[in-house]
């Protein structure tokens, strides 16, 4: 067993297991690794769920392969199972909508004392979104 | 305005922000460049009171501090901005504006994959894991600064330095590629 690390809309750290670079988890732990739960309608969060055609593709045994769940969602992924660290895209049409739609994506980020703060605090009002750096 | 900082801590962000009122947050993820098509900053994006995106992703400066550098002077920004806020005028279209954005490609998605995990394994203290991520990142995205900008405090390079000089030629003779729209015309 190893500590896996997946970066996706949320940083998490679960167990599982690397094998022949595939990282596989435990169905249980899913929820915890992406938020997702693996259930017969399909992978789902909240109440939606995202049917998968091929369940028998997500496994490998009885474990899960974390990239396979990871494009049953839509969502590209990049696996370095040596590592024990998974990043895990958004699904790429909440940037296309709002691209196309115009809509400001929401988003939850800390401030500089820790605190999260969403765009959609300022909603009804105008706001300046400006992404900048130190670099 | 909120400003967020594309960066890795909050000590690298704090001499920029001294004496700001402002919400300031912390993407030490770049979220925002997946989210918004981000590729470069400053990137300014006008969202009016409905979350409509108004005027979307923007080069755009407060200061004429890097006017000779950018070929972007602060004023017609400025001056629109206080036209849309007072009343709403816009001088883009919507076709105009949903043109404006070309959406990330599959390999710059996975840019920004290979860059969270580089950050994530150097705060492991996992040097070669990180330095062959930023890499790899940088291979897909060559164009990008925040990828291969950003990189560059992280990996002993200074990006206001030779290796960014040396980016950035690369990258105007390419075509200045970001995704947004180019400074307002003096």
């Amino acid at each position: 067993m190893a500590t896996i690390t997946i970066i996706a809309e949320d940083t998490n750290t679960v167990t599982g297991e690397i094998v022949d670079g595939h990282v596989l988890l435990d169905p249980d732990v899913l929820p915890d690794a992406l938020g997702f739960a693996l259930k017969p309608e399909g992978l789902c969060r909240d109440d939606t769920c995202v049917p998968v055609r091929d369940r028998s593709s997500l496994f490998s045994g009885d474990r899960l392969d974390i990239a396979a769940v990871a494009a049953a969602l839509h969502r590209p992924s990049v696996v370095d199972a040596a590592a024990g660290i998974v990043a895990v895209a958004l699904d790429r049409e909440r940037r296309r909508a709002a691209l196309q739609g115009l809509v400001a994506p929401e988003f939850t980020l800390p401030d500089l004392v820790g605190t999260p703060r969403s765009l959609s605090e300022w909603r009804g009002q105008k706001r300046l979104l400006h992404a900048f750096s130190s670099w | 305005m909120i400003a967020v900082a594309l960066d890795e801590t909050v000590d690298d962000v704090l001499p920029w922000v001294e004496g700001v009122t402002l919400p300031v947050l912390i993407d030490r993820e770049h979220v925002l460049s997946e989210l918004y098509a981000i590729s470069n900053v400053p990137a300014v994006v006008w969202i009016d009171e409905d979350d409509r995106i108004a005027l979307p992703n923007s080069v755009a400066f407060a200061t004429d501090m890097f006017k000779e550098f950018t070929g972007a002077a602060a004023g017609p920004h400025l001056d629109a901005l206080r036209a849309w806020v007072r009343d709403g005028t816009l001088s883009i279209t919507d076709d105009d504006a949903r043109a404006a954005v070309a959406d990330l490609s599959d390999d710059e998605v996975r840019a920004r994959l290979h860059f969270r995990i580089a950050v994530a394994a150097r705060r492991d203290g996992d040097t070669p894991t990180a330095l062959r991520h930023f890499e790899r990142a940088g291979e897909l995205a060559p164009m990008d600064f925040t990828i291969r900008r950003a990189a560059m405090p992280l990996i002993g390079q200074d990006p206001f330095g030779t290796d960014f000089m040396d980016l950035y030629q690369q990258w105007e003779a390419a075509g200045s590629p970001f995704h947004g729209l180019a400074p307002m015309a003096d």
